[in-house]
């Protein structure tokens, strides 16, 4: 079995962002505040930034950075889902990205890169992309995301088939996702966490939205056949309410990372010190 | 409708930065069939509705010549 590592089902992806495309409007306002919430980091970097890459920003994040004055191009795995943005815009990959080295000093990735099978090669390309001192901005739905949906459809699957498939995608823990900038050669990486609490007054409407916003299962292991016709109730009345609404969390790894310079603060050589740290600590130094 | 009947002109933004996303080398535009080239990959990636696909498993192969 996926001796390639395969978790995601490409094809699948690709499918669900293709019919997405017509319905993203309706999620529009969740995906909003989430970019809003990840390109309010940009506030905090005192620097201008000519020419963005969006990736995967399903037509919400591209014109906010139109708004912010920067030139940017958006790229989706999906044509459809690409045009929506508005030109200039490109059908790519994210596995096999189709730009220069250099070609941008910003790549916003806001909700779109936990599809994508080979995530540290995915973060290598876009550091190549970047210019020297460029910056990387990208939010991932962090383990925690949908954990009451996985925990019911589990328990549900169990109770009726005696078994239970991957039904909610695999998502990174927090804890890995500054490491994983690191691995890919980020310099000053930085992860840190946001939910956004959703409450909706029927399950359905949980899993329209996910529809809606192309989010639909493709774990390259999922359970194919269509399943058992009491399993989505079973599972979606089990799920906790609060005041008879259904919480939803959407738990974002909000990641940071700069491609490297050498104007960036440097950790100094390895025995260039010139004080010894047993002076240091005495305090004589 | 076919791609090369009034093709919706590509961003010459897009021509400066775009790579074959296989070799990442660099690409040509060919204006008459409206296809970005990789002689590298033998690849001719379509340009529609003035968006660049640059998904290899879209593109056509350059010995079909």
């Amino acid at each position: 079995m996926n001796a390639d590592m395969t978790v995601f089902d490409r094809r699948a992806v690709r499918r669900h962002r293709d019919r997405a495309a017509a319905s993203v409007q309706d999620v529009a306002d969740i995906l909003h505040d989430a970019a809003e919430r990840l390109l309010d980091r940009l506030d905090d970097i005192s620097r201008r930034f000519t020419r963005a890459l969006d990736v995967g920003g399903r037509g919400v994040v591209a014109p906010m950075l139109r708004a912010r004055g920067i030139e940017t191009i958006c790229c989706d795995l999906s044509p459809a889902m690409a045009a929506r943005a508005g030109a200039p815009a490109v059908a790519a990959d994210e596995e096999f990205l189709p730009f220069a080295p250099g070609s941008f000093d910003l790549v916003v990735a806001s909700l779109s890169l936990h599809w994508v099978n080979d995530l540290p090669g995915t973060l290598i390309q876009l550091r190549m992309a970047l210019k020297p001192d460029g910056v990387l901005l990208a939010s991932l739905p962090a383990l925690g995301t949908l954990a009451e949906l996985r925990r019911a459809l589990t328990a549900a699957e169990a109770e009726i088939t005696g078994g239970a498939s991957p039904r909610v995608s695999p998502f990174p823990d927090l804890r890995d996702c500054a490491g994983l900038l690191q691995r890919a050669g980020f310099a000053l990486p930085v992860a840190d966490a946001e939910d956004i609490r959703l409450l909706y007054a029927d399950p359905l409407a949980l899993l329209r939205d996910l529809r809606a916003a192309g989010e639909t299962n493709a774990v390259a292991l999922r359970n194919r056949r269509i399943p058992p016709r009491a399993l989505f109730p079973a599972a979606l009345a089990a799920l906790p309410q609060t005041d008879g609404r259904i919480p939803a969390t959407l738990r974002l790894a909000m990641l940071t990372g700069w491609a490297p310079a050498p104007t960036q603060p440097q950790p100094l050589k390895r025995g260039s010190a010139r004080i010894s740290l047993a002076d240091a600590l005495r305090g004589d130094a | 409708m076919s791609d090369t009947d009034n093709p919706v002109p590509v961003d010459p933004r897009l021509l400066e930065i775009l790579v074959c996303p296989l070799t990442k080398t660099p690409l040509t535009y060919d204006r008459a069939r409206n296809e970005l080239v990789s002689r590298a990959a033998g690849l001719a990636y379509p340009i529609r509705d003035g968006i660049p696909i640059m998904l290899p498993e879209e593109a056509r192969p350059l010995d079909e010549d």
